[in-house]
């Protein structure tokens, strides 16, 4: 979902817990550059919001970073 | 559309709060682990927060932040009326030292993002938490 809402982001998702439900997000993304801490957090949780309000997703944990537009793998 | 007396009620608590935490559960006694976090964080740079059990109150909550700041998960952060975030943005700007710029206050020596070492540690001369009628 988080990738759909950020074409070109590199996101990585791990369940915390094993019940689906307590996810953390670590995010890297193009849109992000120059938006703060908060801005980027809000986009990468409108991304899931549908399943934060329907309760399948109870807690999630967001780590954002800005990435250049064309990564280059290493 | 958030009840406007309790859109009213959180903007005075944001604004007369210079730095204040909507959070489950209470400060002695967190009802998450995000919350838990961000007290155990406003802890180690010993400031005093307002805090607010959004428990009773959720969902009217969320909408009220929703429409004030876009944000609707809980724990959520205030410093000079503005919003600084939720559990993660507060561990990584703890990490950074620039918590304790935006409160004032000194950054601890050997501070690890990681580190759960001092979780005993409570707020010295805590205020109350802060009720909300609703």
């Amino acid at each position: 979902m988080i990738e759909r809402a950020l074409p070109g982001a590199k996101v990585e998702v791990v369940d915390e817990t094993g019940t689906g439900d307590h996810l953390r997000a670590t995010v890297s993304a193009p849109q992000f550059a120059g938006l703060s801490r908060v801005e980027q957090h809000r986009l990468v949780k409108a991304a899931v919001q549908e399943r934060m309000n329907d309760g399948s997703i109870h807690a999630l944990s967001v780590k954002a970073t800005p990435a250049e537009p064309a990564d280059p793998v290493t | 559309m958030a009840d406007a007396e309790l859109r009213d009620k959180i903007e005075e608590l944001i604004r007369e709060n210079p730095v204040l935490l909507f959070m489950k559960g209470t400060p002695d006694a967190p009802r998450c682990g995000f919350s838990m976090r961000v007290v155990q964080t406003l802890g180690e740079l010993n400031v005093e927060f307002g805090a607010v059990d959004v428990l009773p109150a959720l969902e009217p909550l969320r909408e009220a932040t929703g429409e004030i700041s876009d944000w609707r998960t809980f724990p959520q952060l205030y410093v000079n009326g503005e919003l600084v975030g939720g559990a993660d943005i507060v561990e990584e700007m703890f990490a950074s030292g620039e918590l304790a710029e935006l409160l004032g206050v000194e950054q601890p020596e050997g501070v690890d993002a990681t580190s759960d070492a001092d979780a005993d540690q409570r707020p010295s001369g805590q205020s109350p938490p802060l009720q909300i009628e609703n």
